[in-house]
């Protein structure tokens, strides 16, 4: 009835015209005006879904690592494309990747970076990282020219600017990789800091090159001027990109300042800060990666005061979100992309690019080792050294670099695809998969999780200053003396102007308050607080005063104490991406509780000096 | 004295014109050369790490206490403590070592020089940590204390009985409390480029 109801309707009549009148539809299926958004969510959606099923057999991540697994689904998918439509499947679009894909992962990483080792190892990272990359690309690309030189290959209208080119395109270590397999092996802090610090500063490096020998391949003549315009586009690409996102790091921080009225989109300025100074400074040909980095490390201390808890956390964990995400997509996209037709295969020049590659990188690590441990006080042994070196995985940044070569300049491009894909391919599953038990082998040293705890926090300080006055003493500008000067410039100009309620920090009260925090919430919870004086009426025992405490002083207490929860941060060193550290343990904040009775009954036992009246509770 | 204290030669010769510098061509340094080092003003530890030049045990002398005047040669023992490791060193040096660098610490933290540090002195360390903070009371500084020393007692004794007293931490469960953190690559100075920064003073 519904129906016949619904077609005895009046369709307008059309003018003149002798088409069929159309019923009016009851269920329309509209493809073409979703389509978009839907395949998007459905990747993503996908690309989800796997993760959930690498993690349903709980060994499986921790043999082989997760970018493995997801290519090879991505791998699977694009055949059932290509069987299914008989052509190649959507290529990943390298605008999308650089644009979209990529700048969540990094700030991510950036974000979460530490900072302290990150600076205190900056020489030697900046080291691998320019040095290193430019004696890959210059030594992968002589020596594929020297191959191509062959004429049994068949290789010899590659000349040796693309040469160089292909160079300069697969010697670059990529941070999305590095990320996905150190993430799982728990290295030391120093060794991660280095790959990975390595795999984010060479994107200056990487930048300069591709561009500068794209641009040699396309020009007719090469004057010496050219070279210079070179290397003086490096330091502009390099330090442009950090300045920039240096500086939007301080407007993020500034703005924060005064969000406290509109807290819901304190999350949103973060992301929207970091993410303009990457596509400002893509803007401009500049290192992308290397301003959302350092956008991150500048607004990381400052954000994290202004913005309160709740916001925190969000920021957390939509980055770590958006970033887990992104790299599912990438490694998916680079499955898929690899099946089709865009493929020749040679075996010389693939072959031997993976040679050249392996060697190159050995090689580069191993010399530029030995210079540089004649600066460092640590050297880097031999064990370090190795793990530099087979740590430097290729990825998707070469992957979508290889797809911009314009066809037109380089004829044999489908060459150059194929032989980059078998690099990325061989580190990523090869070096991926056998890094854990190498590792283990080797008996590298491991990070040690450990909870936080405040006599460490104070051991730490201690040393810092003691380190400090030594250096002082020997007239000697460490480390340290570089860092208490920012620390003493931070503290006048800068805190003072990015930071709202600017309470002078101290890492140690900080740790402190927090765990004083909880102990307060577990007595409260455990119906204590009735019996137990709190800490504060113990130490006016201490002194010998009796303070009843008035209705006043206790709402006093309760503001301090509401306030504080916004104050405080939980500095975590979140190297899993995936996962973020859990709070300390309940048991141990009990223990503490318990002894720190006894031992306040204690030191009153030992410190007489006190003259005790009866404590008379009003 | 380059073998005994495994610093090489060159880095005398920079300890040796900073020394001369701190000494004003003396023989011998009192603590009130430490004035004139401007930077150390700052330091919240400043005393402690003063009284660290001069404190006998420190010095490898048999005797307690305090020295009125350190010479070159206790002066570079006193750096010695922060001598970065080397290669080539097998596990009994290294631990060795690391222990050497932990007791230097030690005996800061222990100013009565009993061998134990009670939570007075402990008290006293985190309030001298504080102090460059003005904002900051003595009560807290002082509950901070009292919290770390339960900790320490929690590692080093576990569970103790409701009236047990716990001493203080010994040089042994100092130990413990380290075991944790890497002190031997931590803990050096680079005793390179004085040259550069002496006449900055």
């Amino acid at each position: 009835p519904g129906a016949a109801a619904m077609g005895t309707g009046t369709p307008p009549s059309p003018s003149g015209t002798a088409f069929e009148e159309t019923r009016l539809h009851v269920f329309t299926l509209d493809y073409p005006h979703v389509q978009i958004p839907f395949e998007i969510t459905l990747w993503i959606l996908l690309a989800s879904l796997a993760k959930i099923g690498f993690h349903l057999y709980h060994k499986l991540p921790s043999i082989v690592p997760e970018s493995c697994l997801l290519i090879l689904v991505g791998l699977l998918l694009g055949g059932i494309i290509f069987g299914a439509e008989e052509k190649s499947p959507p290529v990943m679009n390298s605008d999308v990747f650089f644009l979209y894909l990529l700048p969540p992962i990094v700030l991510d990483a950036g974000y979460f970076m530490p900072t302290r080792l990150f600076f205190e190892n900056f020489g030697t990272i900046f080291w691998y990282a320019v040095v290193g990359t430019l004696w890959n690309a210059i030594g992968i690309g002589i020596s594929l020219y020297g191959i191509c030189q062959i004429s049994a290959f068949g290789l010899t209208d590659i000349t040796l600017l693309q040469n160089l080119l292909f160079g300069s395109l697969i010697s670059a270590v990529d941070p999305v990789a590095v990320l996905a397999v150190f993430e799982n092996i728990h290295v030391n802090e120093q060794l991660y800091i280095l790959v990975f610090g390595e795999s984010l500063l060479n994107d200056a490096i990487t930048v300069v090159l591709y561009n500068l020998f794209k641009s040699f391949c396309q020009m007719r003549t090469i004057k010496v001027i050219d070279i210079f315009a070179g290397i003086a586009n490096f330091f502009i690409v390099g330090i442009g990109g950090v300045l920039i996102g240096i500086l939007l790091g301080f407007v993020a921080a500034f703005t924060t300042r005064f969000t406290h009225k509109i807290r819901v989109i304190e999350p949103l300025f973060v992301f929207l800060y970091s993410y303009l100074s990457y596509i400002t400074a893509e803007m401009f040909h500049l290192s992308g990666i290397m301003a959302i980095t350092a956008c991150a490390m500048t607004m990381n201390k400052y954000v994290e005061e202004n913005v309160s808890q709740k916001s925190y956390t969000t920021i957390k964990y939509f980055m770590k979100m958006l970033s887990s995400v992104s790299e599912t997509l990438i490694f998916i996209f680079m499955g898929v992309s690899t099946v089709g037709k865009n493929h020749e295969w040679n075996w010389a020049f693939v072959s031997f690019t993976l040679l050249f590659c392996l060697i190159w990188r050995a090689l580069g690590v191993f010399v530029l080792t030995q210079i540089i441990n004649v600066f460092r006080t640590i050297p880097l042994t031999f064990k370090d050294q190795f793990i530099i070196a087979y740590g430097g995985l290729r990825g998707a940044i070469c992957f979508s670099l290889v797809f911009l070569l314009p066809p037109a300049v380089f004829p044999r491009k489908k060459l150059f695809i194929t032989a980059v894909i078998v690099v990325i391919f061989f580190t990523v599953f090869i070096q991926g998969i056998t890094i854990r038990p190498l590792v283990e082998f080797l008996d590298v040293k491991r990070s040690n999780k450990k909870q936080p705890a405040v006599s460490e926090e104070i051991y730490n300080r201690f040393f810092d200053h003691v380190k400090t006055g030594i250096e002082d003493v020997c007239g000697h500008w460490g480390h340290n003396f570089w860092r208490d000067k920012f620390k003493k410039f931070d503290n006048k100009y800068l805190r003072r102007l990015l930071i709202r309620e600017n309470q002078p920090k101290s890492s140690i009260v900080s740790l402190y308050k927090k765990l004083e925090i909880k102990h307060a919430i577990e007595m409260a919870e455990s119906g204590m607080i009735s019996k137990v004086p709190s800490s504060v009426s113990l130490s006016d025992y201490h002194e010998g005063k009796i303070k009843p405490l008035s209705p006043t002083e206790m709402e006093n207490m309760r503001e301090i104490l509401t306030k504080n929860l916004y104050q405080i941060r939980h500095r975590t060193m979140s190297y899993n991406r995936h996962s973020l550290a859990a709070d300390a343990s309940e048991k141990q904040a009990k223990e503490i509780l318990i002894r720190r009775r006894h031992s306040l009954r204690e030191s009153l036992r030992k410190t007489n000096s006190l003259s005790r009246e009866r404590p008379v509770l009003a | 004295l380059s073998s005994s204290l495994a610093v090489t030669s060159e880095q005398i010769e920079h300890l040796h014109r900073r020394f001369k510098q701190l000494s004003q061509d003396q023989l011998t340094i009192r603590k009130e050369n430490f004035d004139s080092i401007p930077d150390l003003e700052f330091n919240p530890i400043r005393g402690k790490i003063v009284h660290a030049f001069f404190d006998k045990r420190n010095l490898r002398q048999e005797s307690d206490g305090l020295a009125d005047e350190i010479n070159f040669e206790d002066f570079l023992t006193i750096m010695s403590y922060f001598r970065p490791i080397e290669m080539n060193m097998d596990e009994e040096q290294l631990d060795r070592f690391r222990k050497e660098k932990l007791k230097f610490l030690f005996h800061m933290y222990d100013s009565d020089h009993d061998g134990k540090i009670t939570l007075q002195e402990y008290r006293n360390v985190v309030e001298e940590l504080l102090s460059g903070n003005p904002h900051l009371e003595k009560e807290s500084a002082r509950s901070i204390a009292d919290g770390a020393m339960m900790e320490a007692a929690s590692i080093c004794v576990g569970q103790m009985g409701p009236d047990q007293v716990y001493e203080g931490i010994t040089f042994e469960d100092f130990l413990k409390m380290w075991q944790g953190i890497d002190i031997e690559t931590k803990m050096h100075v680079r005793f390179l480029n004085v040259d550069t920064i002496a006449h900055c003073y």
